[in-house]
């Protein structure tokens, strides 16, 4: 089984994307073997109230939950945001949030985000963090949006250690202390695959030895991003069979209670 | 053979025994012998296509670079881009050495140029070589050009950041390699800011406007998955049909190739990594194109470039 934590739907603000919807994702899973995918809506990113988001990703996802599992975008900077949290969870039967502190201007360290976390935490949610929607080079002469640095990320794993966190669409991690063994850091986060490398730095390889193989999560990031790179990450990556079982479901499974 | 030569061989065939699909046996350019590696990057057919039968082309990645012998690792990193290349089934490499910084200076390009041309022997038939220049060194840079690509079998030219390239500076360079039949492999990019640390950073609209002065030139629009706008850059080069597109970079967005595909035909396609080794291998697999029209992505087109060189 291949579970990727990493996936969405609806329409992005800048850039057309394919296999957006529920019964195209599905065929593009079905054609890459991926057997289940954490969404959560792409048109929550930029949208200013993003529940509206939350409710298109959960009518798209009704009648497929057993293969897409819907994350709720939550912005704790807008009016609201304690019922839209109690409605994705609830009502929509979300099982995790999408943080965007950088496009939703505020910072993992501001009192709002503590507080979602902790609300999200108290209702058993996994709280996922992209580190970047898409690469800064790329972007509009509208905005320039940056990676969410890993240092916020290191504070915030402290502050909430009952919390579980998985980070999206990173890499260098191993030259901050979330990558490097015995960081004291809680072991409440996992790394998700998708720009991480498999060959050359290997930089999967160096998370499997100093996290452990528990830590890691596939996700291809589609339909922003092709989903055969992650795919060949996990194919030419130097592991055993077991740690990639993990990898590849077992881990998210786990977290998910898939 | 070197220990170092042995190791790297041996963790060819360990990779391919359990990787390989194909078996074809192909010819490195120039004569080495070279063995097939049929991996990852042509092991599955596109959605469509049918099953069991891989292309059988060979597999170049037109975009490698060689690590610089600053780095206390260069050669175990040099090696390791080899086994990548062997676990992804990429054939053969074609590869520059790059100063750490820009502008080069003539000695620092020269001594990149003789790394790279002994990599060529350290990995026969595997590493294809790029003679990079800096363009503002003139008659220091076609003397390296003549060199090494005239005289040392290097396939051709690797330009980076150091001119735009529609600054007349450039243009002795264009000509040099449309005399030797060689292609010049330009590094390019297009954000919608300044790019303050690259300010003579060359795009596709430069390239077109190059390509429109030299229509005999064989160009290669590096890396359109580099960063910048790859929408942009696929657009600016619709009407240059002598230039190519490299598909190498770190950027996976879906529908890249495709888009490549369907604005300036899959002739004009150049498979690449850039040293994203699996983002370049995986973006090819992912794009909805036939198998034939992968076999020409993957080496086919830039066989056909190299096939053009003057003797």
């Amino acid at each position: 089984m291949i579970v990727d934590v990493n996936a969405y739907l609806g329409h992005f603000a800048f850039r057309r994307l394919r296999h957006n919807t529920a019964a195209s994702l599905l065929a593009l899973m079905d054609s890459k073997k991926i057997d289940k995918a954490v969404v959560s809506s792409a048109a929550a990113i930029t949208y200013r109230n993003a529940q509206a988001g939350n409710e298109e990703v959960a009518a798209e996802t009704s009648g497929h939950r057993d293969r897409l599992i819907p994350f709720a975008v939550i912005n704790p900077f807008y009016a609201g945001w304690q019922d839209d949290l109690k409605i994705c969870h609830e009502e929509f039967g979300m099982a995790g949030l999408r943080l965007y502190p950088k496009w939703h201007n505020y910072n993992l360290s501001s009192p709002c985000c503590r507080e979602l976390v902790t609300a999200a935490t108290e209702r058993g949610m996994v709280v996922s963090i992209p580190i970047r929607v898409e690469d800064n080079r790329e972007r509009s002469w509208l905005l320039n949006i940056p990676d969410v640095p890993l240092e916020e990320i290191v504070e915030l794993v402290k502050a909430h250690p009952k919390s579980r966190f998985i980070l999206l669409n990173g890499l260098g991690y191993t030259g901050s202390p979330l990558g490097r063994k015995d960081n004291g850091l809680p072991s409440n986060y996992a790394v998700e695959l998708s720009r991480l490398s498999a060959v050359l730095a290997n930089e999967i390889g160096q998370l499997i030895t100093n996290l452990g193989a528990d830590r890691i999560m596939f996700g291809t990031g589609m339909p922003f991003n092709y989903p055969d790179p992650a795919l060949v990450k996990l194919e030419v990556l130097d592991a055993s069979d077991p740690d990639k079982d993990k990898i590849r479901s077992q881990n998210a499974a786990s977290w998910l209670r898939l | 053979m070197t220990i170092r030569q042995s190791s790297a061989e041996s963790q060819t065939r360990l990779s391919r025994r359990t990787l390989l699909k194909g078996s074809a046996v192909a010819l490195a350019m120039g004569a080495a012998a070279m063995p097939s590696a049929r991996g990852a990057a042509v092991e599955r057919p596109a959605p469509g296509t049918p099953s069991g039968t891989p292309p059988k082309g060979r597999v170049i990645d037109c975009h490698a670079h060689l690590s610089h012998r600053s780095r206390p690792t260069w050669e175990a990193d040099d090696r390791k881009l080899i086994e990548a290349a062997d676990k992804l089934g990429i054939d053969q490499l074609c590869c520059s050495t790059l100063t750490p910084r820009q502008p080069a200076t003539a000695d620092g390009f020269r001594e990149c140029n003789e790394w790279t041309a002994d990599a060529m022997r350290r990995f026969p038939g595997r590493v294809l070589g790029y003679c990079y220049v800096n363009p503002g060194y003139g008659r220091e840079a076609l003397e390296e050009i003549r060199r090494y690509v005239g005289e040392r079998g290097f396939i051709g030219i690797k330009l980076y950041n150091e001119y735009t390239c529609t600054e007349p500076v450039v243009f002795p360079v264009v000509e040099l390699a449309i005399d030797l039949g060689v292609p010049i492999l330009h590094h390019a990019g297009h954000s919608h800011y300044f790019v303050e640390e690259q300010p003579r950073l060359t795009d596709g609209g430069h390239l077109a406007e190059l390509a429109r002065r030299y229509p005999e030139a064989m160009l290669i629009c590096a890396h359109i998955s580099g960063g910048g706008d790859w929408e942009w850059t696929i657009k600016a080069l619709r009407h240059a049909s002598n230039v190519m597109l490299d598909t190498s970079g770190s950027v996976t967005d879906d529908g890249t190739v495709d888009m490549a595909a369907a604005v300036v035909g899959v002739d004009r396609l150049v498979f690449g990594c850039d040293s994203s080794m699996t983002a370049g291998v995986g973006k090819i697999r992912g794009a909805d194109l036939s198998a034939q029209d992968k076999e020409k992505i993957l080496g086919g087109n830039m066989m056909r470039l190299l096939r053009r060189r003057k003797a």
